[in-house]
């Protein structure tokens, strides 16, 4: 512990600081977000957590909600035909309780066409809110009266944007809303009724993790509990995605981390080898010595991380600041998990990258204090390698918990480090041939590669690694965002149309000609409900899974398809052949078979108004949810349910100018249904946008952290270059002299990290993107030349950084 | 600056901190060197002696008072300046060698010469080690020589250029004595073949006994000239 003044061990403590902030800072922040983004998967509930009945919440649900200090509001939805004098039209009725939407905003207008503002509050009594299409679809207007069961109602406002609306966008009528307390006046509700009653939730997580708990408990049949993370898919796939990125920041820099300590403790060991010799000599044993440096180590690593943890809060505290208006609202305040896991991932890693190598200090004999050769570190320790892998593994499934993202990072790592060490053994063969043929500057510049071949392999595959991550993080990254954003180009369907009957397919077909809409894609429907898997019965509550439960008790929308649409991807079994196209078979959405477990092979059976059918999964499917188009959990082939009765639904996008081409449409053909989804369809780009903005700022912060291990990196090796530059300008070396060696080594090791580095990004990304994140990705030329273009700047920037000061300061300094 | 001086040192005075406040290690030193002399500066350990080497090679900067080297103020010149009047025309042998690791003995030999771009950098190289006796020796890398033959190759680098000013710190500092002795023989005779200017930092008497003149330092200060 005497040596704790040395100015070594600052540079040791300095490395694991830097990493373990980059670590922390990223965690906290990216936890922030994503407790953040949580909150506005919340908003799509308008609640923390929804208990869903087919009955009103029970008095004990509600005093126990009280007792904990929860918020609630009760909602309560069926449909009902409203009346405007002569029109009358099914509508999706609601009534709220005051404080709905507990989470999110409900937003209302004056007037169709007037500017929408959040609304303060819910209908009054004697009012209701309804959407725009109710009041087209009764030639109404707003100031009007309506009848509603045995009740009259003023309609007082547009709802332009419901919250928790999107939840059963294929399902849903018109909207109506009317205050909870004018519901007994309708009459409407009578026992029987089909009504679904929602009991909104809010509150702090651990409290409402106790209330769940206590529902679960209590086991209510025909209750299902739901929850931002079993919302609709298509949000749950944009919050999961956004996720995946996240862990994807988290782990590169846990790597970086690892890359830099590796690289610290090397240079500790080798500082060190004199004085283990000289321990040695006086009598320590192999045992003394590894205590001795063991403990110290440790004793460095838990005060790096500590300090670490320390700026890491610091600065993402900044960075906080720095970045106002990136989730609406503010942030959660920082948890300590995120110094817990950086405090343990910091020990951990330390004594993963580090430990092989203090092992070896054991093994310095003590001859050494005569023979300064002796017992030097050989260049490479396959057990640093290893255990290095093994720790970042470990790593990834503590703090990241996701085998496959964890496989292509490591993947993508070990790749890089094959390839750099090959292609720099390569060059340094190369190289050594050319030891005679350039100048001096050059030559001793390019040579010095050469002629420290192996800590340059070393270094040269550290720096690979943070031009890897620094790429995937940047270009590569950028590419997906991109392709995930073009995901909803801007003539995504807007509209659905349902309810089409088969004998009015030909004269939509013939409308959409005459009006130059593109040829509708119409799509069948058949409705059937689940029976059985495998000759059982099933009940919703032979199920935990939320989701499940709701497909049990829900008729299911059963669709054929002859072929694949683009954006659904086998991802098991085989698709249905010609000769099948009447066999009893079916195709499973991916989550769908997950939440009700079923695997290919298995028997489901339906029934289809008064007939029963079983088919069997013949492959499992994955949906692009976001792509707006009508897609299906179940397909079946195209002929099997000929004679059933099918009503069809399509999508279509229609500009906001054009909306009274729809109204048409819906004169002509009274029963079919349009269902206006670009309120939903702004509110998913939002979102998008959002979590693309809370990305970049994860990852510009992940890319400056790799910058700052680059330098570390690139520091590892200064005390030989202190001695190299001293004795140089010792014999004369002007400081041009100087500058265009180390140039010239730090261009070479550039463009040879760099460019193996963006190759092995690219692949990496493209792993991530096709086969983890299901987005199509193509791979730019470009990105690899700015890639190596922006490693070599890097490289040479870093390098002469961490060098500049060293030209300046008199050699006698170093000399002595 | 006297005429014929090669190198000149005016009230040379260097200080360091320290934990027990600054701590003077040269105290107003002047000196003189004419070219062609050969000096020897002696004192105990702590004297000061390394420390003045320094400061007259331009290695480092005094606290007050200036060091003129082939007729160049050196506190009124840069870094890189400083370098550039060195370059070619100084020679260095050090007490640890400082010989550069990851070069050969000949790329060490070499170095110098490259850097004031001589042609034939490697066949003078090659000479230079003929000379020290060390021909068979030009591939190896230090860590394959002993001391004494990583010391003939420092003398052969700081000869390489023909400097006409040699510093040497402590030469035999890290050798036996017969070793030692050799080398310092080796020292002379180059420096006596090439007409050198040589300042020799020793606390070895018998070493400054062999040069023309002597200077004793004790406790920064010089003490005069002994003869």
């Amino acid at each position: 512990m005497r040596q704790r003044r040395a100015g070594d061990l600052k540079v040791v403590i300095a490395a694991l600081a830097v990493a373990v902030a980059a670590l922390v800072s990223v965690m906290t922040f990216a936890d922030r977000l994503q407790r953040a983004l949580k909150f506005q998967g919340s908003e799509l509930l308008a609640a923390d957590l929804v208990v869903r009945s087919s009955y009103p919440a029970k008095s004990e649900w509600t005093a126990e909600i009280s007792r904990l200090g929860l918020q609630s509001a009760q909602t309560v939805s069926f449909r009902s035909v409203v009346m405007h004098g002569e029109d009358s039209q099914l509508a999706e009725v609601k009534a709220v309780e005051q404080g709905y939407p507990l989470r999110g905003r409900l937003r209302v207008a004056a007037d169709l066409n007037r500017e929408d503002a959040s609304a303060t509050g819910i209908p009054p009594m004697g009012t209701v809110w309804v959407d725009g299409q109710l009041i087209a679809l009764l030639n109404t207007t707003v100031g009007a009266r309506v009848e509603l069961g045995t009740q009259q109602f003023v309609i007082d406002k547009v709802i332009t944007l419901e919250p928790d609306r999107g939840g059963a966008v294929f399902a849903i009528a018109p909207r109506l809303m009317l205050n909870i307390a004018d519901l007994p006046s309708t009459e409407l509700i009578q026992p029987g009724s089909l009504a679904s009653y929602r009991l909104l939730i809010a509150g702090d997580v651990s409290v409402i993790n106790t209330f769940r708990e206590w529902m679960r408990k209590r086991a209510e049949v025909g209750v299902v509990l739901q929850d931002a993370s079993n919302a609709q898919p298509r949000f749950r796939t944009a919050l999961h995605k956004g996720e995946q990125f996240l862990g994807l920041a988290t782990l590169v820099s846990m790597l970086l981390a690892g890359v830099a300590i590796s690289r610290a403790a090397r240079n500790y060991a080798q500082r060190h080898l004199d004085t283990v010799a000289l321990m040695r000599c006086v009598g320590a044993t192999q045992r003394n010595i590894l205590e001795v440096f063991m403990t110290q180590f440790l004793v460095l690593g838990t005060a790096g991380s500590i300090i670490g943890c320390a700026v890491g809060y610091a600065t993402q505290q900044v960075f906080v600041y720095l970045l106002p208006g990136l989730v609406a609202g503010d942030l959660p305040w920082p948890s300590l998990m995120p110094a817990v896991v950086g405090l343990s991932a910091g020990v951990v890693t330390l004594v993963g990258f580090a430990a092989p190598i203090i092992l070896r200090l054991r093994e310095v004999p003590p001859l050494r204090v005569l023979r300064r050769e002796l017992g030097a570190l050989p260049n490479h320790i396959t057990a640093v390698y290893v255990t290095s892998m093994l720790t970042l593994a470990a790593l990834v499934m503590w703090v990241g918990r996701d085998l496959v993202l964890a496989s292509y990072v490591l993947g993508g790592s070990l790749m890089t480090i094959i390839l750099l060490a090959a292609l720099s053994y390569l060059l340094i063969q190369l190289v050594s041939r050319m030891r005679c043929g350039v100048g001096v500057t050059w030559r001793f510049g390019i040579a010095a590669l050469a002629r420290r071949a192996g800590s340059s392999t070393g270094q040269i595959v550290a720096l690979g690694i943070g031009v890897m991550a620094i790429l995937l993080l940047t270009l590569v990254r950028g590419d997906l965002l991109q392709a995930w954003r073009t995901q909803l180009p801007p003539e995504t369907p807007n509209h659905f149309l349902i309810n089409i009957q088969p004998d009015q397919l030909t004269e939509i077909e013939r409308f959409f000609r005459e009006q130059q809409w593109p040829k509708p894609h119409l799509r069948p429907i058949v409705r059937a409900r689940l029976i059985a898997i495998n000759g059982k019965s099933v009940q919703p509550q032979d199920f935990q899974d939320a989701f499940a439960q709701r497909v049990i008790q829900r008729a299911a929308n059963l669709s054929w398809m002859e072929s694949l649409q683009s954006d659904n991807k086998l991802v098991a079994g085989n698709w249905w052949r010609t000769q099948e196209r009447a066999s009893p078979l079916v195709s499973v959405e991916q989550q769908y078979a997950e939440a009700l477990e079923l695997k290919l092979g298995d028997r489901l059976k339906y029934r289809i108004a008064d007939q029963e059918i079983t088919v069997t999964i013949s492959n499992l499917r994955a949906v692009a949810w976001d792509s707006f188009r009508p897609n299906f959990f179940l397909l079946v082939p195209p002929a099997l349910l000929n004679g059933y009765p099918a009503s069809y639904i399509t999508s279509l996008y229609v500009p906001r100018s054009r909306a009274h081409q729809l109204s048409a449409l819906i004169k002509q053909f009274p029963n079919v249904t349009n269902i206006d989804v670009d309120a939903l369809l702004q509110q998913v780009r939002r979102l998008i946008d959002r979590v693309n903005s809370v990305l970049e700022t994860i990852f510009l912060f992940t890319v400056l952290a790799g910058i700052v291990v680059l330098y570390a990196a690139i520091q590892t090796t200064q005390g030989e270059r202190r001695q190299e530059i001293a004795i140089l300008r010792t014999l004369g070396a002007t400081r041009r002299q100087l500058s265009i060696g180390m140039v010239s080594e730090f261009v070479v090791m550039g463009i040879l990290a760099g460019g193996v580095g963006a190759v092995a990004a690219m692949i990496t990304g493209y792993a991530i993107s096709e086969y983890l994140l299901s987005i199509p990705y193509r791979l730019h030329i470009g990105t690899w030349l700015v890639g190596v273009g922006a490693a070599v700047t890097i490289v040479t920037a870093a390098g002469i950084l961490g060098t500049y000061r060293l030209w300046r300061t008199p050699p006698w300094h170093i000399l002595r | 600056m006297t005429p014929d001086a090669i190198v000149q040192a005016e009230a040379l005075t260097k200080q360091v901190p320290s934990p027990e406040g600054v701590l003077t290690i040269l105290d107003g030193v002047s000196m003189s060197v004419r070219r062609g002399e050969t000096l020897a500066v002696v004192g105990v350990s702590g004297s000061g002696k390394s420390t003045l080497l320094g400061l007259l090679a331009g290695l480092d900067v005094p606290t007050a008072g200036r060091v003129i080297l082939h007729g160049t103020d050196l506190s009124q010149v840069n870094e890189d300046e400083r370098a550039r009047v060195r370059a070619g025309r100084v020679g260095f042998v050090f007490q640890n060698f400082q010989l550069l690791p990851s070069l050969t003995a000949i790329e060490n030999v070499m170095l110098p010469l490259e850097l004031t771009g001589r042609p034939r950098a490697e066949k003078e190289a090659r000479s230079g080690l003929t000379r020290v006796g060390l021909a068979d020796r030009t591939a190896h890398y230090p860590s394959q020589l002993s001391g004494g033959e990583q010391q003939r190759v420092a003398i052969a680098r700081a000869f390489a250029t023909n400097p006409q000013i040699l510093f040497a710190d402590e030469p035999t500092g890290n050798l036996d004595e017969k070793t030692g002795g050799r080398i310092i023989d080796l020292l002379f005779d180059l420096n006596r073949e090439r007409d050198t200017t040589l300042i020799l930092v020793t606390h070895d008497r018998e070493i400054g006994i062999r040069c023309d003149r002597r200077l004793e330092l004790s406790a920064g200060r010089l003490l005069g000239a002994l003869n």
